[in-house]
């Protein structure tokens, strides 16, 4: 799966990524927070099967950082 | 673990919450927060009201005045109850227990036991397999569950990541011998090597007492070591990992399937997790109380009991219902049930003091 292609699917399921790019900083999302990592906690294992620890989510730093923990 | 225990029923259930109402909203706005965030959040997580012990009532009190308004209900005498169990993780002192404290309060007999679990959102569960093995195995006729706690107490103001979830309540449950076969069900378990993501550090034998330095995390969220610290993505890890399977565990022990069992009854911890469990699951959201967070608040301990009765007294009173359900939470502990429940008594829900 392409970095465009794990996007596309977790705009689907987390809305505040809705303009995101692998490039835009987490802490930049309106609405970015404890209730964002659930959501994203939720996406990864109800499409990717990943069970991430929330401190290995807490280290990303963009979005792209995130997709990174897809494989 | 998974126990089948028979010839028990529930034959009465109250809960008493804190008197002090905070509203989730009015906070927020008075602590600086946007409303129109604010409100995004109410909406996904269903924080509304909560209630909170007032000052200088405790987790005890909240049970003591549930279990006696649960005898009088049911015309009980105190001296007709076999033994006592507490469930709470805020007892009034480290010693002597808080069962014991009840006990003395309520007037039992000497013949009754009086202990306490040290258990929090997963307790009431582990309360009932208790109760229900001192019934089924013991020779106890009855005995007096209660379970409650007042976390409120415990959170930083300045914590979003806890301060606006908790309420405070307590439960009384009674638990009785019956000539009825079908069993209860139970699957306990715990992953006590995530047990730090929610922990209060300061306050046991480890970590009596020290400097309450406080510290912000990077989420700006403030605590010290005397506040309940939680990181809520590692509990909603644990909560997917553990409660979808415990829950199919125990409703393949009953022969339950969701589409034949009249309700889900989880610990009511968020509107978020809760509608999240009932889907992975495969039950309908009307099938599974989880109002008890937007009118109460999370009530650790007290919130399985208190959800069965906001979302469901009328149907138990006349019973049975097949119900499924589960506790989970600190400790990383979780504790699945099915059975059928009711008919039984149902004390409504009330504040203390009133």
């Amino acid at each position: 799966m392409t970095p465009s292609e794990k996007l596309a699917l977790l705009k689907q399921d987390v809305e505040l990524f809705a303009t995101a790019t692998p490039e835009t900083p987490l802490a930049s999302l309106p609405d970015w927070g404890s209730l964002a990592i659930l959501l994203i906690i939720l996406h990864l294992e109800e499409k990717h099967r990943l069970a991430v620890a929330g401190s290995r989510l807490r280290a990303c730093r963009t979005v792209g950082d995130l997709l990174d923990l897809i494989p | 673990m998974h126990s089948s225990l028979s010839s028990i029923r529930l034959a009465g259930l109250a809960v008493t919450t804190g008197s002090v109402v905070r509203d989730f909203l009015a906070d927020g706005l008075a602590a600086g927060l946007d409303r129109a965030a604010l409100e995004r959040t109410a909406k996904m997580v269903g924080l509304r009201e909560r209630r909170v012990a007032a000052a200088g009532v405790t987790a005890l009190d909240l049970c003591a005045d549930a279990a006696e308004r649960l005898l009088a209900e049911m015309g009980l005498d105190a001296t007709s109850i076999d033994a006592v169990i507490f469930v709470t993780q805020t007892p009034d002192h480290p010693q002597p227990n808080n069962a014991s404290l009840l006990h003395g309060r309520l007037g039992l007999s000497k013949s009754a036991p009086a202990y306490d679990l040290s258990m929090g959102c997963s307790g009431w569960v582990y309360g009932l397999q208790q109760a229900a093995l001192l019934c089924s195995q013991s020779g106890a006729a009855r005995v007096l569950l209660c379970a409650g706690d007042t976390l409120s107490r415990l959170t930083h103001p300045g914590d979003r990541s806890t301060d606006p979830l908790f309420g405070d309540a307590g439960s009384a449950t009674i638990v009785e011998k019956t000539g009825r076969s079908a069993p209860m069900h139970f699957v306990l378990g715990a992953d006590g090597s995530g047990a730090a993501a929610i922990r209060v550090q300061q306050g046991g034998a480890r970590q009596p007492s020290g400097p309450l330095t406080e510290r912000t995390d990077a989420e700006g969220n403030r605590s010290h070591d005397a506040n309940l610290v939680m990181h809520g993505a590692d509990v909603f890890s644990f909560t997917l990992r553990e409660v979808p399977a415990a829950l199919e565990s125990v409703m393949r022990h009953a022969g339950y399937a969701p589409a034949t069992t009249d309700a889900l009854v989880l610990h009511q911890a968020n509107r978020f997790i809760l509608s999240t469990l009932a889907k992975k699951a495969g039950f309908a959201e009307a099938q599974t109380p989880m109002a008890v967070v937007e009118h109460f608040g999370n009530q650790s301990s007290a919130s399985i009991p208190c959800a069965l009765i906001h979302g469901l007294a009328d149907r138990l009173e006349a019973g049975p219902l097949k119900v499924v359900g589960c506790g989970f939470g600190v400790g990383f502990s979780w504790g699945a049930f099915a059975g059928e429940i009711g008919p039984l008594t149902v004390a409504p829900i009330l504040m203390f003091p009133r």
